[in-house]
């Protein structure tokens, strides 16, 4: 039996368009960013080999650190501040009885949308004029704001429809593993007298670590690819204010036509992402895996 | 009573989800920016459905609706097909090293993060002459889907005992013949899951379908909406309507499915 499943011919062949895809559209690319990345080129003439001039550039460039800050900002805003809400949120659905399948279903939607989509339903309600979110705090008597276009709104008005889209799909992840805990652990301990706070915080946190830690890096991760919200809603101003690194990656190589460059900071966008993820394994020491 | 203050807590949330939807529900019914401005909260004073035909020929939002169909349905096949071989080479035939390499590489794609490569694989996609074509897209789409597509699927061809394909052996079938008849016929659940993520995350793609592509005719939904947006900026109930149209179709979708799709993405999300 074992000379049928081990025909080489057919392994080949149904490898090969996998292997081939994978080395042209994912390979290729990675390899010529690093090729392009060290040379001065403008996507017209021929490149110049330049060295490390352009991350010299880039560590030297006071825009491209504004767009670094902002990817911590998206980090920074999904651990202070929507982890906590979304484990509150899981905890809550799992403890009631009735609509819970409803509630499931229901955080879940903004995850499925398209982002772009997201972006511009969100421009309707920070709008200054018409907007929702300004006519409703007109009802409390307070002054129009320029949501995406103050400088010291719009940051943090792209992090809360950021947090709207993805909240739901990563209480959908905690629930999961909420609702995986064997039953009689919990009914152990609410015999034993545990408030819903005891058995939250000393039992089901404790048997979930592992897969906080995966949200926290799908987090991390999601942070360091943030784009296309960014885009749609702000293109990265007003001046730069919103852009992150991907956005400054893209108008560096297709609006002001310094390709080198632009593979220059798709490196650093690589290596960064590389580094703080490691990193954070590294901190979380998680050697702890569950399988679902 | 706590329960009942729990239910207030979520059904709080659940309306924070909820508004804005209604409300570009309501307004894509509306006269004009005037009723959407004096009336943002309340039923539209009449049904102007309208609103709905204008979008469809004025924003081309038909023209759009069908590239993103194609776009989705064609690079999700793509993946689900070579998918499926590969993870059927890799898990079920005897190349144990090999597979073991290979299975890593593929692996590997997990951890690039495919929005660096926007800038590099622009200038691929123009050397190999595909810039402004549908398969600018869909050769991206299909690769990019295809290491979490594999390592869901393999997680499942994994477990399935040999005693049926040893029968279906000795009846005479190969290896190519035990995978469509055997194994694949077996693999749909997983098979469905993944093709329903490849296929929303496709139908919601933005970033690649913006910059690889120029003809309008060709645009995707995502993409239209926010150039509909750009041009239209002044009619609110146009837009409304047409952020309907690429609302609707994904709403029905998951509402049918939701357990798939909640299920594939746990799966695929929790890799441990």
């Amino acid at each position: 039996m074992n000379k049928t499943l081990r025909n080489p011919l057919v392994y080949i062949l149904l490898l090969l368009p996998t292997v081939l895809l994978y080395c042209l559209f994912m390979g290729m690319p990675v390899i010529q960013a690093f090729y392009y990345g060290f040379t001065d080129w403008d996507g017209l003439n021929p490149p110049t080999f330049n060295g490390i001039e352009n991350f010299q550039e880039a560590f030297s460039d006071s825009d491209f650190w504004l767009s670094v800050l902002n990817n911590v900002y998206f980090i920074l805003f999904s651990m202070v501040i929507q982890l906590p809400i979304i484990i509150f949120l899981a905890l809550l659905i799992s403890q009631i009885k009735r609509f819970k399948a409803f509630y499931k279903t229901a955080v879940f939607i903004p995850s499925i949308l398209s982002t772009a989509v997201i972006g511009i339903l969100w421009g309707f309600i920070y709008e200054p004029d018409s907007g929702l979110l300004n006519q409703f705090l007109g009802l409390f008597g307070v002054e129009k704001i320029y949501w995406l276009s103050d400088k010291s709104t719009a940051m943090i008005s792209i992090l809360i429809t950021n947090a709207w889209q993805w909240t739901g799909f990563y209480i959908v992840l905690i629930l999961a593993a909420i609702l995986g805990i064997p039953k009689d652990l919990l009914e152990q301990a609410e015999i034993d007298g545990a408030t819903n706070w005891n058995k939250s915080t000393r039992i089901i946190i404790p048997l979930i670590r592992p897969i906080i830690i995966v949200v926290m890096l799908l987090s991390i991760a999601g942070a360091m690819k943030a784009l296309d919200i960014v885009w749609v809603m702000t293109e990265g101003g007003p001046f730069g204010t919103t852009d992150v690194m991907a956005t400054y990656m893209i108008k560096e190589a297709f609006r002001e036509y310094q390709y080198g460059y632009g593979n220059a900071i798709s490196i650093l966008i690589f290596i960064f992402t590389l580094v703080i993820t490691g990193l954070f394994q590294w901190i979380t020491k998680n050697k702890e895996r569950i399988e679902y | 009573m706590k329960k009942i203050f729990s239910h207030i807590i979520l059904m709080s949330y659940i309306l924070v989800i909820i508004i804005p939807f209604v409300f570009v529900l309501f307004s894509s019914f509306k006269e004009n920016n005037i009723e959407i401005v004096t009336n943002p909260w309340g039923l539209p004073s009449s049904f102007h459905f309208d609103n709905y035909v204008m979008a469809w020929k004025n924003a081309k939002i038909g023209t759009y609706f069908f590239n993103s169909l194609y776009i989705s349905v064609v690079a999700s096949v793509a993946t689900l097909g070579f998918g499926a071989a590969t993870s059927y080479a890799l898990t079920r035939m005897k190349f144990l090293n090999l597979s073991k390499f290979f299975y890593s590489f593929i692996l590997l794609g997990l951890v690039i993060p495919t929005g660096s490569l926007l800038v590099p694989l622009y200038k691929l996609i123009t050397d190999l002459h595909l810039y402004n074509t549908h398969l600018a897209l869909i050769f991206p789409y299909a690769t990019f889907a295809l290491p979490v597509s594999i390592y869901i699927i393999c997680a499942f061809m994994r477990a399935i005992p040999s005693e049926l394909e040893e029968a279906a052996m000795i009846d005479g079938l190969g290896a190519f013949g035990l995978f469509i008849k055997i194994i694949l016929p077996i693999s749909i659940p997983p098979l469905v899951t993944v093709f329903i993520l490849n296929f929303l995350g496709n139908w919601n793609e933005f970033v690649m379908a913006n910059f690889y592509l120029s003809s309008e005719n060709l645009r995707t939904l995502p993409v239209g909406m926010v150039g509909f947006r750009d041009a239209f900026n002044t009619n609110y109930a146009q837009l409304s309507a047409g952020i309907m149209y690429s609302v609707v179709p994904v709403l029905i979708i998951y509402s049918i499915l939701q357990e798939k799709i909640i299920e594939g993405v746990t799966a695929g999300s929790v890799k441990g």
